[in-house]
């Protein structure tokens, strides 16, 4: 396919037809921050973290769905897009219920990372919490949807790879929810010890049932404000 | 006289159940000379009229039909809007109960024109006590040989304010929980069941006959430069007269409101419902049009003895409820921002508090997937705009002007 020829951040880069323009600026190692986004799998556009600007669209643009288009320019890190995924991250700290302190995977949360990259705190932000019973029955899953921050990889990496569509969303707005059946607590009947959406999970909802502790590997991450 | 009847033309004159009476008024003439004259001459015709959507966004109607008209693939579909789920719209319930023959050309010629074989009519679902009269014009339009060419189906949603939103329709349609969807690709490419699809308003297509037999230049020198024809209003809230209405598009809101409906004491009015802007009393004069304000033509007033407060946290509070959570801006965002109009309806904001608003109404506008969110925090940037003293009233005394 002919190759496309946009401008980032002032510099003139050329990538295949089709790609997106996460994809390009990832080859192009220029980092760009996604939460919803799974590597190889088709887009959602749900956390709406990798917007850009794109000169003529008045709103900002999904980076990991839009495709290049030849003389595109972008600005993959203006003060607009930055106050924007600012924000975005400071409303999800808002109503996420975790403690940080006590997570067990507060070393390797991506939502951790994310707000210590932008400089975030405490939200500035006041939300109500979400508060869910923690889901303990199965033998090979234990979900604390508390922590969840809907960015719904689990649903599709378990649609998409492991085809087993054990997950669904229920409820609307600031009550949306992961589901299992009709909001049951998930169970061994719908899931099978595959795991790739504990391995998917960004924050502390997903986690291997008996293995508080062994998670906590790497670099321990500052916690700032 | 701004009113003038081009969508309304036949209701209460018609007997909505008899195909005859509809006939009788020229009914499915439209129909004929667009059979006679041909796909591309109709597109024409539609483009040079300057019709914009009904539906909110005012998209040229003629261009989407030709994008899609070209586009190689061969199944197609068009879906009629008709879930009109806007706060203080009842314009196409009106339409629909009382001429739902014109519609039904509509979609014929439209389906025509574009090439399409199979027509949706996405029924909102508490108007399912619409959908037998509906399906009665269809059968009777189908008995008389009239939608040889379409086949139409009549699909009823199930309550959602977001299905209205063509992305979310078309998810409902397949089956699926109405979400948004991200774009590109536009639904003329990619729509329903990722064929290439048309949406319009009911009062969009209601236009189609009347332009085809009346011709582009006639349709054309109705209205202002960039609005043409004109537009079903659903007027409501403090009025002597609530009703439905159809103006010439351009006509001031000063018009509608105290020569036809008779209202005074007007403190604000909400235009386009709980998406749409709000106007002051003071800006009477407002010109209803695309370049102005318009919406989907929904119009609420409020008199002096309303409270703005309580008007934007309503507001608020419907658009957090009917939110459909996919995305983080809109989903996170309307909630917050409901608690923060209620902090400042309870009188305990703070300066602080409005900043915050300010920031957040434009990430969410920038940012959120689809119309709902980014749309959101209008009433908010309205009322902070013609009432921050109201606002600022809100903030307790010993809190006032301090920066936090
Ligand atoms: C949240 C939301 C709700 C909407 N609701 C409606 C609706 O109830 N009826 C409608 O015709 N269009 C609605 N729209 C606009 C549609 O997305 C779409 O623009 C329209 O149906 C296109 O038709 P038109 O070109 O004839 O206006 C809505 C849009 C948004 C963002
Ligand atoms: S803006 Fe609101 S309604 Fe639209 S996709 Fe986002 S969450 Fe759903
Ligand atoms: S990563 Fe693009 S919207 Fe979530």
């Amino acid at each position: 396919m002919a190759d496309i020829t946009v401008t980032i951040n002032g510099n003139q880069i050329t990538g295949h037809a089709g790609i997106t323009i996460l994809e390009l600026a990832k080859e192009n190692s220029i980092d760009i921050p996604t939460l919803c986004y799974c590597p190889d799998l088709p887009p959602m556009g749900a956390c709406r973290l990798c917007v850009v600007e794109v000169a003529g669209s008045k709103a900002l643009v999904g980076s990991c769905h839009t495709p290049i288009s030849q003389g595109m320019v972008i600005q993959t890190h203006s003060p607009k897009v930055m106050a924007t995924r600012k924000i975005i991250i400071e409303l999800l700290l808002a109503s996420h219920s975790g403690f940080c302190t006590v997570c067990d995977k507060s070393n390797i949360c991506e939502l951790r990372k994310l707000a210590m990259d932008m400089d975030i705190g405490l939200s500035r932000f006041q939300s109500k919490k979400r508060y869910f019973p923690i889901e303990d029955i199965s033998p090979y899953i234990t979900r604390d949807l508390s922590k969840c921050v809907l960015c719904r990889r689990c649903l599709q990496i378990c649609n998409e790879v492991a085809k087993k569509r054990v997950f669904g969303i229920g409820y609307r707005g600031f009550n949306s929810k992961v589901i299992v059946d009709l909001d049951q607590p998930i169970d061994k009947e719908v899931c099978r010890d595959c795991g790739l959406c504990i391995t998917s999970c960004p924050t502390g909802a997903l986690s291997n049932p008996a293995q508080i502790g062994e998670e906590k590997k790497g670099t321990p991450l500052v916690i700032r404000g | 006289m701004p009113e003038k009847h081009i969508v309304l033309r036949n209701c209460g004159v018609i007997n909505p159940e008899d195909l005859t009476s509809y006939t009788a008024r020229g009914g499915f003439q439209a129909l004929k000379k667009a059979l006679s004259i041909g796909p591309e001459q109709i597109i024409k015709e539609i483009k040079e009229s300057g019709l914009r959507g009904r539906g909110g966004a005012g998209f040229p109607c003629g261009l989407k039909w030709e994008f899609t008209r070209n586009t190689k693939e061969q199944s197609k579909y068009l879906i009629c809007n008709a879930d009109e789920g806007e706060v203080g719209t009842f314009k196409d319930h009106f339409i629909l109960e009382n001429d739902p023959f014109s519609l039904i050309e509509g979609i014929a010629i439209a389906s025509y024109a574009i090439g399409v074989k199979k027509s949706y009519i996405y029924l909102r679902g508490e108007y399912h006590n619409l959908s037998g009269r509906l399906q009665n014009a269809i059968n009777q339009a189908k008995e008389n040989k009239f939608l040889t060419h379409v086949n139409i189906e009549i699909r009823e949603g199930a309550g959602a304010y977001v299905c209205g939103e063509e992305s979310a329709l078309m998810d409902s349609i397949e089956g699926k929980r109405g979400e948004a969807r991200f774009k590109p690709p536009f639904p003329t490419d990619k729509g329903l069941w990722q064929k290439p699809t048309v949406i319009n308003n009911v009062e969009t297509l209601m236009n189609i006959p009347q332009i085809i037999l009346n011709g582009a230049a006639w349709f054309n020198q109705i209205g202002t430069e960039r609005s043409k024809g004109t537009k079903v209003f659903s007027v409501s809230g403090d009025v002597a007269c609530p009703g439905v209405y159809e103006l010439i598009l351009g006509s001031s809101l000063k018009e509608l409101l105290i020569n036809i409906s008779q209202s005074d004491n007007i403190k604000v009015v909400q235009i386009g419902g709980a998406t749409g802007r709000l106007v002051p009393g003071t800006a009477i004069d407002t010109p209803l049009s695309f370049e102005s304000v318009l919406g989907a033509g929904s119009i609420t007033v409020f008199n002096e003895t309303r409270n703005i407060m309580d008007i934007v946290y309503h507001t608020m509070e419907f658009l957090a409820e009917e939110s459909c959570g996919k995305c983080t801006p809109c989903r996170e965002g309307t909630e917050v921002m409901k608690l923060i109009i209620d902090k400042f309806r309870c009188g305990n904001g703070t300066q602080h508090d409005m900043q915050l608003l300010t920031e957040l109404s434009s990430a969410m506008s920038l940012a959120s997937l689809c119309g709902l969110g980014q749309a959101a925090p209008n009433v908010i940037t309205d009322s902070m705009q013609y009432f921050r003293d109201v606002y600022e009233s809100l903030i307790p005394a010993n809190l006032r002007g301090v920066k936090a």
